[in-house]
């Protein structure tokens, strides 16, 4: 089985906000190609990998997690420095000393600036720096920054990966790519078994702005049923949710609510038990803001859950996972996969 | 010179805790050197034989020392509590990965996800006090396995060159002196010269003190990384100085006012040189200089220092031609001291 640290590592390193997944998507595919029967970009960008089950008449089961990352856009240029707006939602906090990688050929790298104190009264110096107060320094003159960057260039974090502890990973673009790790390995853990579905493995493009991989993608595979892999905030010592109790190696979390077709949700609980896979639940009462939300209105309707991996610091260049979660999710992939649902998809 | 920025920047020293990059400057001066020993606070003291003695020996100082953090607390679930050694802005260090203690523990400083927070409270930043460092530990005890209250937290950031000949890393405030002081001290020197790499600056400039005690020089020269604002949301004078407009001299800071005489002298040198040179527009920050110059009967100080921006964060940006430019113009300033000491007393 692949190394999950060196496969998360390889596949956290590619940069791709939301509109800018292509590389991301060329090497989801590489990685899909030789565990599926067929594997291709889509016309929308989207990463598709299809492992066809042992039997006919085979039920159609898409496991969809987005490859793109939160990221920034350049705005416009002021004495050298780059103006930019964010790609999905950034706290501004993160951002002042924080590296980017500004995503021209070859990638520039940049810091984002900040202010010294003695620029700032005392009051001040208590509050968050003023996005607008913020630039990316590409340590450039105002002339070749213009030349070289041009305005709608795209930029991400600039971190690597690394572990906390025995048991946490840590990095950029965990949210999703680690998800997509996870269905990676279930497809590994699939190659030799009797295969009762179809199973497609679908790395979704923008959804971190408009879900729009997840419409489309699941529009033309018109599937059976949906699963979309995503993460959930797990606690942090600064509370974290204050009406959940999701924890770092709890296991995947399972969600209820609008989102979550109970029938299928309920497939899940039950394959989990059967494996004696510890399992978590997470209550999403609306919007889940995961691909789940477009799934499960493609077509006429389609049978969709939704399985979570939870993760501290979402949105940060350090969102930080539990590798037995991530292992714990793939193992109820498969045994979800492994059973039939034609019944929950009949009802 | 750059190469060897790159190396010391690596290194952790976070003040009082000198030990690693003292050992590693060390190193690399013990050939050039006369007599090399540490003091009591930690400063590492090089002394060299000029081509002309002198009674009291010009010095030259940087500091080795670089701000940080020290763990404070380990909390009842595993997370490091933290207070930092030296100036530093909270603002700067939400979401940075940091290396704590002697084995260097990976860990990153949290803030719950961006989902869960108000738009009131994305404005505030939370206190020090209240911020804390995850090192994937499970609980207490596994935490107290990996660190101990009182161990050094350093910035884990790389030196990358960048940009029209910029560089970023972390402690560029203020192993580019240190750099300086080790490229000067492979050169044949004109004088007797005292090179001090300097313990604990950033809390006080503490180190400073005994080693020009111990030294007694008349003249000293201190170099140093000093802030730069010159980015598009600072205007005028409070952008203090700019990088790659050449190494800033030595007028007034919040510690001292430098020799008038050295400032002078410093000037024509690089006029004459055609080293571009600035002074700091807006009095802020300090240096050794005021630890040097009221120390024993009281020392002639002068300054180089290179712009830095975002000065004691994990990603300072320097240039490198005020690098080079700051080397050239101590070396025209060692050798200008050996031809006219211009000493005050005698």
């Amino acid at each position: 089985m692949s190394n999950l640290p060196t496969l998360l590592t390889s596949l956290s390193s590619i940069p791709g906000p939301s509109g800018f997944e292509h590389d991301v998507a060329r090497r989801a595919v590489e990685l899909m190609r030789p565990l599926t029967d067929e594997a291709c970009v889509d016309g929308f960008g989207n990463a598709c990998g299809i492992l066809r089950g042992t039997q006919p008449g085979a039920l159609r089961i898409v496991i969809a997690a987005h490859l793109d990352e939160i990221g920034f856009i350049a705005t416009g240029v002021e004495q050298g420095f780059l103006r930019f707006s964010t790609i999905g939602s950034v706290d501004p906090r993160m951002l002042p000393g924080r590296e980017v990688t500004v995503m021209t050929d070859p990638p520039i790298p940049g810091v984002i600036t900040c202010l010294p104190p003695h620029v700032l009264s005392e009051e001040e110096m208590d509050l968050a720096f003023p996005r607008e107060d913020l630039f990316i320094d590409v340590g450039f003159s105002h002339e070749e920054t213009v030349t070289r960057i041009p305005v709608g260039t795209p930029a991400v974090y600039r971190a690597g990966c690394f572990p906390l502890g025995e048991d946490l990973f840590c990095g950029k673009a965990m949210d999703d790519r680690a998800c997509f790790c996870a269905g990676l390995l279930a497809l590994e853990m699939l190659q030799n078994a009797a295969l009762p579905h179809d199973v497609v493995l679908l790395g979704t493009t923008r959804e971190e702005t408009n879900f729009g991989g997840a419409k489309t993608g699941t529009f033309a595979l018109d599937p059976d049923v949906c699963l979309a892999l995503d993460v959930t905030h797990a606690e942090t010592p600064d509370g974290g949710p204050k009406n959940t109790d999701c924890v770092l190696g709890g296991g995947p979390a399972v969600g209820y609510g609008p989102n979550m077709t109970p029938r299928i949700r309920d497939a899940l609980i039950a394959a989990a038990n059967a494996e004696n896979i510890d399992i978590q639940r997470e209550v999403m009462p609306g919007k889940s803001y995961t691909d789940a939300w477009e799934m499960q209105v493609s077509r006429e309707g389609i049978p969709t859950a939704i399985l979570s991996l939870p993760t501290r610091y979402m949105h940060t260049p350090m969102e930080t996972i539990s590798l037995s979660d991530l292992r714990a999710m793939a193992d109820l992939l498969v045994a979800f996969l492994k059973q039939p649902h034609g019944e929950e998809v009949a009802e | 010179m750059i190469e060897l920025i790159k190396e010391l920047c690596a290194v952790p020293g976070v003040s009082s805790f000198e030990d690693e990059i003292r050992a590693r400057i060390e190193r690399e001066i013990r050939p050039h050197a006369s007599d090399v020993r540490t003091d009591a606070v930690g400063n590492l003291i090089a002394f060299k034989r000029g081509a002309k003695r002198a009674d009291h020996p010009l010095m030259i100082t940087a500091h080795m020392d670089e701000v940080g953090f020290i763990v404070k607390k380990i909390d009842d679930k595993g997370f490091v509590r933290f207070a930092p050694v030296g100036g530093i802005d909270r603002r700067t260090v939400i979401g940075k990965k940091v290396l704590i203690g002697k084995h260097r523990i990976p860990g990153a400083i949290g803030l719950r996800a961006y989902h869960l927070v108000s738009a009131k409270e994305e404005k505030i930043v939370p206190d020090i006090a209240d911020m804390y460092i995850d090192i994937g530990a499970a609980d207490q005890k596994q935490a107290q396995s990996l660190v101990s209250i009182g161990d050094e937290i350093v910035f884990d950031s790389d030196f990358v060159e960048f940009g029209d000949g910029m560089i970023k890393a972390k402690a560029l405030d203020d192993r580019i002196g240190c750099a300086a002081m080790i490229h000067l001290i492979q050169k044949e020197l004109p004088i007797d010269c005292a090179f001090v790499f300097t313990a604990q600056e950033e809390t006080g400039a503490r180190g400073a003190f005994g080693a020009t005690f111990s030294i007694r020089p008349r003249i000293a020269l201190v170099l140093e990384g000093t802030t730069a604002a010159d980015v598009p949301s600072v205007k005028g004078h409070r952008r203090v100085t700019c990088a790659g407009e050449g190494p800033v001299l030595g007028v007034m800071d919040r510690g001292a006012i430098y020799d008038r005489d050295l400032f002078e002298r410093l000037r024509h040198l690089a006029d004459n040189r055609g080293i571009p040179w600035q002074t700091k527009r807006f009095i802020a920050g300090g240096t050794d200089a005021q630890a040097i110059q009221t120390t024993a009967g009281g020392v002639q100080v002068a300054a180089i220092s290179v712009p830095v921006r975002y000065i004691h964060t994990s990603s300072s940006v320097a240039s490198i031609r005020d690098c080079h430019h700051m080397v050239e113009l101590a070396e025209a300033f060692i050798h200008s001291v050996a031809e006219d000491p211009g000493a005050k007393s005698e």
